[in-house]
């Protein structure tokens, strides 16, 4: 007994002289509740819908005005009103909009002669959480604008909403996929880079190198290369066998794969920069291990690899907007769902090298070339 | 004849805070000299040697090593000095050739010379037959001589050595002062080494300078030194009690120079021991003492040591603890 006490208390004495480790373990949590809470909530909000309504019926009115209700409601969606067909399917494909609604312009006519009334509705449905919600959601709102009564003989003049599906059709399980790449690519730039540093600090062995004439950047993007090196091999084979496990089609196209390599070895190379800014001056391993725990979560789950971003509050929208995996996970899904190449990601890749470029700049002029 | 400087220190003063590590210190070193820095833990031997080897930078005073001032172009020094930190700090996932390899690499050495060079060097250090084992099989005095290599690989022109045998074994020991005499003989280095044994300065360094708590307390080459220290044997008498009137009669004797009391030991210089010792046993026991043991030994840089600081050599270690991150980081403070 006495033994085991011992025991317990050599470990509780540490863990309490290290009041850093004490403190974050404390907090993250309770950050993790807010950034999972909001990332995550039970109902979808605010996803983005275009409406085109080329009857201007009364009909047609009546469904728009249902919509507008459950945008007024329970704000599972907004409504934009938009006159041009190709602008609004334009919009959709490039992800600002999560659907397009179609209201043809016999829309009205066609339910006055009961002549097989239709709209159409065309969904990004590469984010299968929130095209299902759409479709549920507006697929209602048009037969609410129907008559209260249709009789069992008399379907021909019940509304029908044919959706089109814009892209081949992508199940829950595979719309995980770009996320899981990422969270590879985010596993690989923690284990690698800056943390071998941090390591060989806390083993006394930077010394070593610190005394060469090796300059600061020599240490730093030489580490960022290696752990590139690494990372981008285990993201490639967890894309390969993700893709494989979830049956997503391989391409043959070399455009495609050369747009998948640039978003993985950007987004890797933004995240290796980024470890170097935050933890390049930390001396204990333990403390990196549980910023890891901590960056995944604030990272991951804001990224729209699992709820679309569309759904977020505010605040954690405009931490999407500067959170690399969000880019990232975009980025991917539009090439492996979308078949988009080089040119239609290239925002995406536009913001992921601007990041890298910044953190790396930050993280050489910021790395100590002394001990202290 | 004009002897050129391969260290040239000035009023180099090192602060941490409230605590000065380093004290306005000044010495220099010619090119050639095996020049070695003696003091306990915690005298400021550490702090020194990375402000000389650019890995701290001095509170004031400067320091020229080589070619150039150490805080204003560290890039210039580091090309021409070869270092070996106190600590253990080659790669134990690497073997000893790729370690020595990557090292030369780091310098710019071109392959075929560097091959040429680390070979002579394995050689030398006795590591040839085990260069291509992990430096994780090691024991602690290969990984030690592997070090030393390495900090020779770029060829430097000087070298230092912080600690260079610490928490080794004694023939592991003698196996370093062997080769490090070897390549003071043959390549006509400066090495500047810190020990805080006494027979590693006597055995290697041309000059010495002793430091206590941040300070130079005196500097020479080992015969000035113990030609400082009156009388030539040292005695140590271990009594059973220590009084006044014991030390009083003791330093009356012609023959005692000086003497300083530890605990239960009088340490005294003597002249000509091995004649005077029992006179002196007889002094003790007619005061009353019971004489528990008796050591004598030829004045050695370690009376010379007591004599300039009034206290032998001691271990003491002073840490930087960070509040925050608690005493989690392994790297001695040395201060």
């Amino acid at each position: 007994m006495t033994r085991l006490l011992a025991v317990i208390e050599r470990d509780l004495k540490k863990f309490r002289r290290n009041p850093v480790v004490l403190a974050m373990s404390v907090l993250m949590p309770l950050i993790y509740l807010i950034i999972i809470g909001n990332s995550f909530q039970g109902k979808l909000k605010a996803l983005p819908i275009v409406v085109i309504d080329e009857d201007t019926g009364p009909h047609s009115r009546r469904i728009v005005e249902n919509l507008q209700a459950v945008a007024a409601g329970p704000e599972t969606i907004t409504i934009l009103k938009m006159k041009d067909q190709q602008e609004a399917l334009k919009g959709v494909r490039e992800g600002k909009y999560k659907a397009a609604l179609i209201i043809p312009s016999d829309f009205s006519r066609n339910v006055v002669l009961k002549s097989r009334p239709s709209v159409g509705l065309y969904l990004d449905n590469t984010d299968g959480i929130s095209s299902e919600t759409i479709r549920g959601t507006v697929e209602g709102a048009v037969r609410a604008s129907g008559p209260e009564y249709v009789s069992i003989r008399e379907t021909a003049g019940e509304v029908r909403m044919r959706d089109i599906n814009l892209y081949g059709k992508v199940d829950y399980y595979q719309s995980l996929v770009p996320g899981v790449v990422i969270m590879a690519i985010f596993l690989g730039a923690m284990t690698t880079g800056a943390f071998n540093l941090v390591m060989d600090r806390f083993l006394g062995i930077d010394e070593s190198y610190l005394l060469t004439p090796l300059s600061k950047a020599h240490i730093v993007s030489g580490l960022i290369i290696s752990g590139l090196f690494i990372t981008t091999l285990i993201a490639f084979f967890i894309l390969m066998v993700s893709m494989m496990i979830t049956g997503i089609p391989f391409s043959g196209e070399p455009g495609h794969w050369a747009a998948i390599f640039s978003v993985i070895i950007l987004t890797t190379l933004g995240l290796l920069s980024m470890m170097f800014v935050i933890i390049g001056r930390i001396n204990h391993p333990r403390i990196v291990g549980i910023l890891s725990g901590f960056l995944n979560v604030i990272l991951f789950f804001p990224s729209g690899a699992i709820y679309p971003v569309a759904s977020f509050p505010g605040w954690l929208k405009t931490f999407a907007m500067i959170n690399p995996e969000a880019y990232a996970v975009d980025a991917l899904k539009s090439i492996l769902f979308k078949g988009a190449d080089l040119s239609s990601v290239s925002h995406d890749l536009a913001f992921l090298l601007v990041f890298t470029l910044v953190m790396m700049i930050v993280a050489i002029s910021a790395f100590k070339r002394t001990v202290s | 004849m004009q002897e050129n400087k391969a260290i040239e220190v000035s009023e180099l003063t090192k602060k941490f805070g409230a605590l000065t590590a380093v004290d306005n210190v000044s010495f220099d070193v010619a090119e050639g000299e095996f020049f070695g820095f003696l003091g306990p833990n915690g005298a400021g031997k550490t702090t020194l040697i990375r402000i000389l080897t650019t890995l701290l930078k001095p509170t004031s005073g400067g320091a020229v090593v080589a070619c150039c001032d150490v805080a204003k172009y560290p890039e210039r020094v580091r090309r021409e000095i070869g270092v070996v930190p106190q600590a253990m700090t080659s790669d134990l996932d690497l073997t000893g050739y790729e370690n020595m390899d990557i090292y030369g690499r780091f310098y710019g050495m071109p392959s075929k010379e560097r091959n040429e060079r680390i070979g002579y060097l394995l050689e030398l250090v006795g590591l040839t037959q085990r260069a291509n084992d992990l430096v994780a099989a090691y024991s602690g005095g290969m990984r030690r001589r592997l070090e030393i290599a390495r900090g020779l690989v770029h060829r430097p022109k000087l070298l230092f050595l912080d600690e260079p045998t610490i928490g080794l074994d004694p023939q592991s020991r003698q196996n370093i002062w062997g080769f490090l005499k070897k390549l003071m003989e043959g390549d006509r280095m400066t090495i500047f080494l810190t020990t805080h044994y006494m027979e590693e300065a006597e055995e290697l360094c041309r000059r010495i300078a002793i430091i206590d708590s941040g300070r130079i307390v005196v500097m020479g080459s080992t015969e000035e030194l113990k030609s400082q220290v009156p009388g030539n044997d040292s005695i140590v008498l271990t009594v059973d009690n220590i009084n006044q009137e014991l030390i009083v009669r003791m330093e009356k004797l012609p023959f005692v120079h000086k003497s300083s009391v530890e605990e239960n030991k009088i340490r005294m210089s003597v002249d000509n021991g091995a004649n005077n010792l029992p006179g002196l046993i007889d002094e003790a026991r007619s005061s009353g003492a019971k004489v528990l043991s008796v050591s004598i030994h030829e004045q050695s840089l370690e009376d010379v040591f007591i004599h300039f600081t009034g206290k032998s050599i001691r271990e003491e270690e002073a840490r930087k603890v960070s509040f925050l991150v608690g005493a989690g980081i392994p790297r001695k403070w040395g201060r």
